[in-house]
């Protein structure tokens, strides 16, 4: 049979209803909401997944703080203030801790939150996240008392546990329903039932495109005022939209036109669209900002030997660094300090290497005084980051000038962390120096940061090794205050640029772009909430 | 011609196996963990392996690919690593996109460059015949980034009159779709343009040196005629089978256009699932593209019957 003409064109149109009925059906479903109560956002990344205990990626902890509520939220000093608790005790001898929960609390599917859902989140917590585990060293038992009440028990005064149960870096100890906390954590779960100020709209959402949350009618704000993750989060906006733009002069060009409300990062090269223009306002929300870190494999040559890795502290010029990408000196400093500057436990303890400034003659001695003998030393550069690549670019340049014998492998982030986990030679595909970035406030914590950790193969990518090192983050753990954790910070650093773990980049300040009719967004180190904010 | 249909219909699948065992030997051979990259940069090297277990992605590689390859034989092409959405319904959520921005650049591109074309040649030679190969080699020369930038600036931020981006279900309004697809429309009709109308005034500067064109015109029909009736449709098997081609590159080649516009079509799906190494929606996409890459052409050569009846099959 030979179709004709008019065979061709009613399937043609035919096979377009049908292909077109079921984005018919799911667009009719939608609700609307009215412009000026959303706020539509452009974040850093992606949100590839829901499970903020499952994964450290900051745009998860976003996430999880817009639709899950915390036992206990840090204050703008730092102090952790109850939050779904609405009482606390700890027994004389520190080894109890007792919670309430506040009542009339909700999930999002209408279930109330009971005390078995918390001890399960926290549990769940314990297990994946790096302060949690150090906590569940000494946890004898967590259980449940009656419908509202738990209790922790431990076997050795912890004073960071309620820290840790508020803290607000990834990841964070979000109470979810005990169905969802009681999963394995290392198997990401997919639903998205909290108690928080927001609801995840699933509907609405698009994987890969946009994330739509709605605010909790039923959420009870706390009577204080709001303080960073403290106090009562009122959700102010009907909703909130995250929206997924890779390009950034297109999420530049939308805010321009009002099209979104919030930029989280602005590139540097790019705020001078911004600059002048009275409708857009743009803020360094976070503070301590970022910091970039270079890891060496600590198990190889040349960098298993200590005066290899000293070599690194006097071959980078963190400025440089830091100029090559951000150009303007407001958006970078250099920093000496082991737990990031402008932070707690910033201090300046065995410094001289960076006082002294960048020194390639030293570092050259140094190699040699390693036995350096010219084994290729690579590079994993991350081409998808302009900042360490640029930074990969120079250190590989110091390092020639060091007489070093570099190569550069360039690969995207997700060839690095399938090869940095090697721990074998360059020869059998492994690697020398890797870099990456945490936030500025991320180092101040030596228990949360894997890499603070000195425990050898076992401990994160680099494997440095030192047991003072060890032994000073279980004492600054174990102290009983700020003043205390502070001294023994000092001890820690003196220590650490001794053996050397790691050596640092410098620190940069991103620049947040929104509409200046947006108000009330709470610059926090680790977290973008959007509970307190409006518009108009 | 059954028959041929039939045969064609069965390469196929053959072709969409060896796409799929393909890709999946390229992705495994690229570097790259998806369990590393979901579990996040703070995690220790024993989670990740942990979260690898779980995922699957320890199992032997003819394990991974035969167990992907029957659940797709009964009709599964399976979730995602890291949302654990269902690909069919990754790939629902993006198609309209795609294929609305597809159509709207066919519909702007093909009667443009065919015009251009036809007119170009019927004016081979002259001013005209050099302003419009002038217009095409421009459409191939400027790369879609900076029409894009250039279109926003000019249209939507400083004119304001066209969306910057995104996009609009036809659902929620066919005026919005319409306009949130005008912009990224002639950023990529331009390219599509230029490429139909230069092999349009090609083919029918052969035709038009035919005898029966030089017959038609001694008959005293009207240069019209000539040249849509008579030369157009002889020259046509060329013509569509680039049309052919352009639709199939347009459903998996518009990922630069998606970006700059903020599309959230299948390109995009694709490309961020290849920076997350996440298997099963790279897999499915591409035996679906392959699937649809392969019907196109069947359909373009079916289509020729349509034009010169002197083809069978």
């Amino acid at each position: 049979m030979v179709p004709s003409r008019r065979m061709l064109m009613q399937g043609a149109a035919s096979a377009g209803l049908l292909a077109s009925a079921p984005f018919v059906i799911s667009a009719q479903a939608q609700t609307a909401v009215p412009r000026a109560q959303q706020l539509r956002c452009v974040m850093h990344a992606d949100l590839a997944s829901l499970d903020p205990i499952a994964t450290t990626a900051s745009i998860t902890a976003y996430h999880g703080a817009l639709i899950y509520d915390t036992l206990f939220g840090h204050d703008e000093a730092s102090v952790a203030r109850p939050q779904m608790v609405s009482e606390h005790s700890v027994s004389p001898d520190g080894l109890v801790h007792s919670f309430t929960l506040r009542p009339g609390l909700k999930f999002h599917d209408g279930q109330d939150v009971q005390a078995k859902d918390a001890v399960a989140s926290v549990k769940r917590w314990g297990a994946r996240d790096g302060a949690g585990q150090h906590l569940f060293r000494n946890v004898a038992e967590v259980a449940a008392s009656d419908a509202r009440s738990f209790t922790i028990k431990l076997n050795k005064p912890y004073p960071l546990l309620v820290d840790w149960l508020g803290k607000s870096s990834p990841s964070l100890c979000f109470i979810m329903r005990e169905s969802d906390a009681s999963t394995d954590p290392a198997r990401p779960i997919t639903e998205a039932v909290g108690s928080g100020p927001y609801m995840f709209n699933r509907a609405e959402s698009r994987t890969g495109a946009q994330y739509v949350y709605d605010r909790n009618p039923n959420y009870q704000p706390r009577s204080e005022l709001v303080s960073a993750m403290a106090g009562g989060k009122v959700a102010r906006m009907q909703r909130i939209v995250f929206q997924n733009m890779p390009d950034e002069q297109t999420a530049i060009s939308a805010l321009l036109a009002g099209e979104i409300d919030f930029i989280e990062r602005v590139a540097p090269e790019l705020q001078d669209q911004l600059r002048g223009n009275t409708r857009i306002r743009t803020e360094v929300l976070n503070k301590t900002g970022s910091i970039g870190w270079l890891r060496m494999n600590t198990l190889q040559a040349p960098f298993n030997n200590v005066k290899a890795r000293q070599a690194m502290l006097h071959l980078i010029d963190q400025k440089a660094v830091m100029q090559a990408t951000f150009g303007d000196p407001n958006h970078f400093k250099a920093c000496g300090s082991l737990f990031g500057c402008g932070t707690t436990m910033e201090n300046d303890a065995n410094t001289a290497w960076f006082k002294g400034g960048q020194n390639i003659a030293r570092a050259a001695a140094l190699f040699r005084e390693a036995g350096y003998a010219g084994q290729p030393v690579l590079i994993m550069q991350q081409t998808t980051s302009p900042v360490l690549s640029n930074a990969s670019l120079l250190i590989a340049q110091w390092l020639r000038q060091a007489g070093v014998n570099v190569e550069l492998a360039p690969l995207d982030w997700a060839g690095i962390v399938a090869r940095r986990a090697r721990k074998g030679p360059v020869a059998e595909g492994g690697w020398s120096i890797f870099l990456t970035w945490a936030s500025g406030e991320a180092y101040n914590n030596p228990i949360t940061l894997a890499g603070h950790a000195a425990t050898g193969e076992s401990g994160w990518f680099g494997w440095p090794e030192d047991a003072r090192h060890e032994q000073l983050r279980d004492a600054w753990a174990a102290a009983p205050d700020l003043a205390a954790r502070q001294r023994i910070a000092r001890d820690m650093q003196e220590n650490a640029w001794n053996f050397v773990p790691h050596v640092y980049l410098g620190q940069w300040f991103a620049t947040a772009a929104m509409r200046a009719d947006v108000r009330g967004m709470i610059g926090l180190p680790d977290l973008v909430p959007f509970w307190n904010v409006s518009r108009g | 011609m059954v028959a041929y249909v039939l045969r064609r219909i069965g390469s196929t699948i053959l072709v969409m196996v060896l796409v799929s065992l393909l890709v999946f030997l390229l992705l495994r051979l690229a570097p790259g963990d998806p369990a590393a990259v979901l579990a996040g940069d703070n995690a220790s090297a024993e989670q990740i392996a942990t979260l690898r277990r779980l995922l699957g992605l320890d199992d032997p590689l003819p394990v991974q690919f035969l167990s992907w390859l029957w659940a797709v034989a009964q009709g599964n092409l399976g979730a995602s690593l890291y949302s654990a959405e269902p690909v069919t319904l990754l790939m629902s959520q993006r198609a309209e996109a795609t294929l609305s921005l597809a159509l709207a650049t066919l519909t702007v591109a093909v009667p443009l460059a065919i015009v251009m074309g036809v007119t170009a040649a019927h004016r081979a030679g002259t001013g005209t015949d050099r302003v419009l190969m002038l217009f095409a080699v421009a459409g191939f020369s400027l790369p879609a980034f900076v029409v894009g930038y250039l279109l926003v600036y000019l249209l939507a931020i400083q004119a304001g009159v066209l969306p910057v981006q995104g996009y609009q279900p036809i659902a929620e309004g066919i005026g919005g779709w319409a306009a949130h697809l005008v912009l990224p429309a002639i950023t990529l009709g331009l390219i599509y343009t230029a490429l139909i109308a230069r092999i349009t005034r090609a083919t029918m500067l052969e035709t038009l040196s035919e005898d029966f064109i030089r017959t038609a015109r001694a008959k005293g029909l009207p240069m019209r005629r000539v040249l849509l009736v008579h030369a157009l449709r002889n020259a046509g098997v060329p013509i569509v089978t680039v049309i052919g081609i352009g639709v199939a590159l347009l459903i998996g080649g518009v990922v630069v256009t998606e970006t700059v516009f903020n599309i959230p079509g299948v390109g995009r799906l694709v490309v961020d699932a290849i920076a997350r190494r996440d298997y099963p929606v790279i897999q499915g996409v591409i035996l679906v593209c392959s699937g649809i890459y392969v019907l196109l052409n069947l359909l373009t050569d079916l289509s020729y019957t349509l034009i010169d009846p002197r083809i069978r099959y």
